[in-house]
Parts: C-alpha cells; sequence; structure tokens
C-alpha cells in the first residue's frame, strides 16, 4: 500500500480531524505548522459574512481613491429657473432620461450629481474613520498600557480619570469642540474625535495589561534588566494587538457614523468637501418637494459601510479573539 | 448600603467640577470667545467690545471668570474679598445661610447672550419636552428590547431569532439622524400618515406649556394627547430603533447564558414546567446584567435626542443645545452642558446601586 500524506492543518477541528481518520485510515496526517496570523486568516476566511463585510469595505475604499478621478460633482448646466429642476432631477432609471446619466440624481438648489459627492465623500468619511480610530488606538494604548502595567496608584487616578470622562456626554463635548475648535476641515474633525474616543479602548488595553503583566516572560524579561518601555512596547503590546484590531475596526464604524452626524449639523467638515454627512445637511428641506434620492444615497453609503465594517469586526473577533464571543 | 451610596455620591462630585472645568475649558480657548460673533460686525467698536467683556466680567483672568460662574467667588469683590459674601460668609454657602445668591452653586446660571432671558427658564421650558420625548422612548425601548431579546433565546435558531438577528446587524448599522430622516421621506412627505415636525399641530393647537394649551388640553384632552402621540410616533422611532437593535441581542446572550446553567437544568430534571422554567429560573437571573444596563443607557437618550430633536424640530433641550452653539450662547450652553452632565452622572449612579441591590453577590465596599 503506497504510503500516501494529506496535510491536515488548523482547518479542521478536532471533531473533522477524527472524522477523517476513521474513514481514510491509509492517510498519515502531517500537521502543517501555521504562525498566530495564518491560523488567524483561517478561521476569518470560514465567516461567509465577515469575508463579504471585507469585500464591501476594501470595494468602499477603491471607489475612495480612484473613483474620484472618474465622477465630478460639479453642475451639469448653470441652474434652471424652471422649479422641476430647480428641485433636482431624479435618478435616470427612474426618470427614463438618461441624458445626462445621472445614477443617484440631482441635488435640489445647486444640482450636483449625487453620484460624484457620494463618490467624492467616501474619501472624507472613510480617511476620518480610520485616522480618528488610529489617533484614540495610540492614546488608549499608551494610556492602557501604562495604567495596566505600573498599577498602585498611578492606575487607580489614571482610570479615575477615564471612568470620569466616560459618564461624560460625549456627543455633547465633540459637537462643542466641532464649533469652537473644529475650523471646518477634515484634520481638526479627525483630530477631536481621535480625541475624545479612547477612553473605551484605554480600559480595554489596561485590563489586557493587568493580567499579561504577571505573565512568566514579563518576568523573564524584567529579570534580564529589560527596561519597562521596551517590556511594554516589545513584550506586552504585541499580545494584545488581537483585541485591540477587533475594538478599533468597530471604532471605525463609529466615527463614520459620529462625523457624518457632526458634519450633518454643520459643526465638523464644511460643505466644500464633501463627506457622507455634509452632503446631507440641505436634503431635509426638499424632501417635502420629493426630492428623496438625496437624502437617501449619501446615508445608504454610511449604511453600507457600517455594515461591511460591522460584519468584518464579527469575523476578526472570531478569528483573533475565539474565546471572547458574545 | 447607605455608606456605600453616600461614598458614590461623594466620588461623583470630583466628576461634576471636572466635566464644567473640562466644558469652560473648551469654551474658553475657542478662539475670539464670546465676543466672536461680533467680529464680522462693523457697527460695533472696538471700545463697546471691550464694554461688553467688562461687563460679563470677560476681561477677568480665566480661573476667576470660573470661580465666579460656579458661584464660588462673589462677582464684585477684589483680593480675598472676592471669596466672601456681601454678608461676610463664604461665597460658597447658600444664599439662606449668609452666601452669595449667584453663580451655579446657588441655582443661578446667568443669563443668555442672545435675549437676555435667565438660563434657568431658557432650559426649564425645554426639559419637560425632552423628558416626553426620551421618556417615552425608554419605556418602548426596554420592554420592547426586552420582549424580543428572551423570545429569541428562548426559540434560539427560530425563524424569529434569525428574522432579529438581520434586524440587529442592520439597525446597529444605521445612523440614527438618517433614519430619521427616512422617516419623514416614507411617512411624512410621502404617504403623509404622521407630521415631519413639531410637538403640536401649529393651526389648531397653541404652543405647548402655554397657558392657553393647558386650558385646550383640559377642555378636549383626547384631541391634545392624540395630537402630541402622532407627533410622537417618528421621533420616537428614530431614538429607539439603533438601541433596540444592541440591547435585544444583549439580552438574548444573557438569557442564553442563563438558559444554559446547571440550575435550570435541575429545575427542569425536577419536572418543572417550562415556562416556568423560562420566567422563574432564568429570566430572574438574565435580568441582572439588563437591569445595569439599562441605567447605562440613558446618557445614549440625551445625545440621541439631539440628531432626533434636531430632525423633528422638537421643542427639547437638544434643539436649544444646537441652537446655543450656533449662537455662541455661552452661558446657555454651560447650563444645558452641566445638567446634561448631572443627568448622567446619576443615571450611572443609579444603574450601579440598583446592581448592587438587584444583585446579593455584589460588594458593597
Amino acid at each position: 500500500m503506497a504510503e500516501r500524506t494529506v496535510a491536515v492543518t488548523a482547518d479542521l477541528t478536532p471533531a473533522e480531524l477524527e472524522q477523517l481518520l476513521l474513514e481514510r485510515p491509509d492517510y498519515e496526517v502531517q500537521l502543517e505548522s501555521l504562525n498566530q496570523w495564518q491560523l488567524a486568516w483561517r478561521r476569518f476566511r470560514r465567516h461567509r459574512l465577515a469575508l463579504a463585510g471585507a469585500a464591501l469595505f476594501l470595494a468602499l475604499v477603491a471607489i475612495a481613491i480612484i473613483g474620484p478621478f472618474f465622477v465630478h460633482y460639479d453642475y451639469y448646466e448653470i441652474p434652471h429657473p424652471d422649479e422641476l429642476v430647480y428641485a433636482g432631477r431624479p435618478p435616470s432609471w427612474i426618470s427614463g432620461d438618461w441624458d445626462p446619466p445621472l445614477l443617484m440624481g440631482e441635488t435640489a438648489r445647486l444640482q450636483r450629481d449625487i453620484l460624484g459627492l457620494v463618490v467624492n465623500g467616501a474619501r472624507l468619511s472613510l480617511v476620518i474613520g480610520v485616522g480618528a480610530t488610529i489617533i484614540s488606538v495610540v492614546i488608549g494604548a499608551v494610556w492602557g498600557g501604562v495604567a495596566g502595567y505600573f498599577g498602585g496608584w498611578l492606575d487607580s487616578v489614571m482610570m479615575r480619570i477615564v471612568d470620569s470622562l466616560l459618564t461624560l456626554p460625549i456627543l455633547f463635548l465633540i459637537l462643542v469642540a466641532g464649533k469652537f475648535l473644529g475650523r471646518g476641515d477634515w484634520p481638526s474633525v479627525m483630530l477631536i474625535f481621535g480625541l475624545f474616543g479612547w477612553l473605551g479602548l484605554s480600559r480595554l488595553v489596561r485590563s489586557l495589561f493587568l493580567s499579561l503583566r504577571e505573565e512568566d516572560f514579563v518576568d523573564a524579561a524584567r529579570a534580564v534588566g529589560v527596561s519597562d518601555g521596551r517590556i511594554i512596547l516589545r513584550h506586552i503590546l504585541p499580545n494584545t494587538l488581537s483585541p485591540i484590531i477587533v475594538a478599533a475596526t468597530l471604532s471605525v464604524a463609529g466615527v463614520i457614523i459620529g462625523e457624518a452626524f457632526v458634519s450633518f449639523l454643520g459643526f465638523g467638515v464644511d460643505i466644500t468637501q464633501p463627506t457622507w454627512g455634509n452632503v446631507l445637511t440641505s436634503s431635509l428641506d426638499f424632501l417635502q418637494q420629493g426630492n428623496w434620492w438625496w437624502a437617501f444615497f449619501p446615508g445608504f453609503a454610511i449604511v453600507l459601510t457600517v455594515l461591511g465594517i460591522n460584519f468584518m469586526g464579527d469575523g476578526l473577533r472570531d478569528a483573533l479573539d475565539p474565546r471572547a464571543r458574545i | 448600603m447607605i455608606r456605600y451610596i453616600v461614598r458614590r455620591l461623594l466620588e461623583a462630585i470630583p466628576v461634576v467640577i471636572l466635566t464644567s472645568v473640562l466644558i469652560y475649558g473648551i469654551l474658553l480657548i475657542a478662539p475670539g470667545g464670546p465676543t466672536a460673533r461680533f467680529a464680522q460686525n462693523p457697527r460695533i467698536t472696538g471700545e463697546q467690545i471691550a464694554a461688553f467683556k467688562h461687563r460679563w466680567g470677560l476681561d477677568q483672568p480665566i480661573p476667576i471668570q470660573y470661580c465666579r460662574w460656579a458661584g464660588i467667588c462673589n462677582p464684585d469683590g477684589e483680593g480675598l474679598g472676592i471669596f466672601i459674601s456681601n454678608k461676610g460668609l463664604p461665597n460658597i454657602l447658600p444664599e439662606a445661610l449668609g452666601g452669595g445668591d449667584n453663580g451655579m452653586l446657588h441655582g443661578d446660571f446667568g443669563f443668555s447672550i442672545v435675549d437676555g432671558r435667565p438660563v434657568t427658564s431658557v432650559i426649564s421650558e425645554r426639559v419637560v419636552p425632552t423628558l416626553i420625548l426620551a421618556g417615552t422612548a425608554w419605556l418602548l425601548w426596554v420592554v420592547i428590547a426586552f420582549l424580543t431579546g428572551v423570545y429569541a433565546a428562548v426559540r434560539r435558531y427560530g425563524l424569529f431569532d434569525s428574522a432579529l438577528t438581520v434586524f440587529n446587524y442592520v439597525g446597529f448599522s444605521l445612523p440614527t439622524f438618517w433614519l430619521g430622516i427616512m422617516l419623514i421621506a416614507v411617512f411624512a412627505s410621502q404617504l403623509r400618515i404622521f407630521p415631519a415636525s413639531g410637538m403640536w399641530d401649529t393651526r389648531t393647537v397653541p404652543a405647548f406649556g402655554t397657558d392657553r394649551y393647558w386650558t385646550l388640553l383640559g377642555e378636549d384632552p383626547g384631541y391634545v394627547l392624540t395630537d402630541l402621540l402622532r407627533h410622537l410616533v417618528l421621533p420616537v422611532i428614530t431614538l429607539i430603533v439603533v438601541s433596540i437593535a444592541g440591547d435585544s441581542r444583549f439580552v438574548r446572550s444573557s438569557m442564553l447564558d442563563a438558559l444554559n446553567q446547571d440550575y435550570v437544568r435541575t429545575a427542569r430534571a425536577k419536572g418543572v414546567p417550562e415556562w416556568r422554567v423560562v420566567t422563574k429560573h432564568a429570566l430572574r437571573n438574565a435580568l441582572l446584567p439588563v437591569v445595569t444596563n439599562l441605567g447605562l443607557e440613558i446618557p445614549f437618550l440625551f445625545t440621541g435626542a439631539i440628531a432626533t430633536e434636531t430632525i423633528f424640530s422638537w421643542p427639547g433641550m437638544g434643539r436649544a443645545f444646537i441652537q446655543a452653539t450656533n449662537n455662541y450662547d455661552y452661558p446657555v450652553l454651560m447650563g444645558i452642558l452641566v445638567i446634561t452632565a448631572i443627568i448622567v452622572i446619576s443615571a450611572n449612579l443609579l444603574a450601579d446601586i440598583l446592581y448592587a441591590v438587584v444583585d446579593p453577590r455584589i460588594s458593597y465596599g
């Protein structure tokens, strides 16, 4: 009997492995060695919704990067005195008028192409979502890491501050900061969301550090004289990456919704640079005229993105952090 | 227990102070400060701005300004006298005990820069509409999230459970304000079932809170209340969909945890009827984390109210907040923020206390 080999990997659960061995006793099983990230990718791959979410998100990122080179949102013509045109033309597939082709219709008043606004707005919405999350992850990791690693009174003071800030109505503060400190450009909006968004993350990182600092490998590092800063950054932090990545992914979705709302109210990015939020600003006034497409499509873009990110986050949680299931 | 509550109350004080300092700081480092809105007005001279600043005490150092706003410092005094009220006692005391009569600590939030009315009356007329909206929403939200969550857990992987999971995902991804706009588009603009904005029908009902409103309410309560309900429907749905999406999932997982416990198996093994196992054994234990969550979610009602009240022109605190921010109305803004912070902190405190009451395993230490 010829010896055959099959590579059985982490793809199989123990039960599946047993089943396979029962069915094909002639198979020799060889375990493939995979590192942590390869294992996570295998688990993520099985999560169909997460894959779909990731694909959706990546597609939107691609549109945000390339789209603006092809689609513009400027006026098609000088606003027409005709009432109907002033109210904005409906999508071409509804009106049947394909000249010019308007996939998502026009805004009222200035008659901008909504497809162009959505595609161009994707850039800032995604950049602010990801950028603000990076800022809050950095602050939250440093704050929570220091508090969790050193413990004692420093930990109590730092966490007391976080706890009290967490009891505040953060959105109120973000709105006030947006109005009074923001300059209506995207970096300031990103900074404001980053500076107000790290609280939850710091608590997460602290709890991870609290348990990890008791581990033997930390003792070992300390015994050979590794400095505190290096232990935090090189020894403990890499072990906390999985939960941080999951939390950060979900935070991107939160920032995108938050930014849209703040800009919608006129306290975020101003309307000279389109985002999915500020594009909606005056749409409410024209619903009565029947212009629903203006309000619908930019918001629908937000829902799709957030849905994609949330699916992806769920998949990442299962893949990276299999113990922390809800 | 009482010691625990007192300790938590004492701990809440620095949080409120921190909040007010933080808000004050944000407002003061803003370029231009409260006089920014005069900058574009060519009719207002530099002297007038200086006089304005002097009258509102804005030419004083920031710590003094804060101290006066908070009601620790005497607005007229100098030197050490700023801490002493006109009656010779520390200003921080209530007026009846010889302290000052102005500043936040004495219940005086100052006057609106825009129309000169006392901030307390600006806010107090906005509180009731917000409470009507938020209260209705909270009640419905709790009941719906609870019922759907428990039912989905009991009939796990059933049709309802799957539908709820889909709803959870989609609902949780909806921006509140956009959901409001869409509801207006469908139910107000197209179908014309519900009104798109406001709290009462301006053609047939006088403004809420006026004497004529209460008279009409006394004469024809049916009409006025139906009118109010009709105006409540869309804002309430807007406010609760996202929260229910998050919470019913939470209730479901909490209930599933409880149903998997050993004592539930024991109860079943003893032959306790299933409905009794669910209602008596599992439900009571599943309630624990849910009850805490209820208090913790109250802040979301207030932040959610900003979106809902703006979209639906609901005359509440959230809308007042947006208006005050747009008008650079610092005193009103400070008043709303401090009151909201106090409400939110009290809600958290209440949640903690409730948790300690419900769960005997929690120590009050």
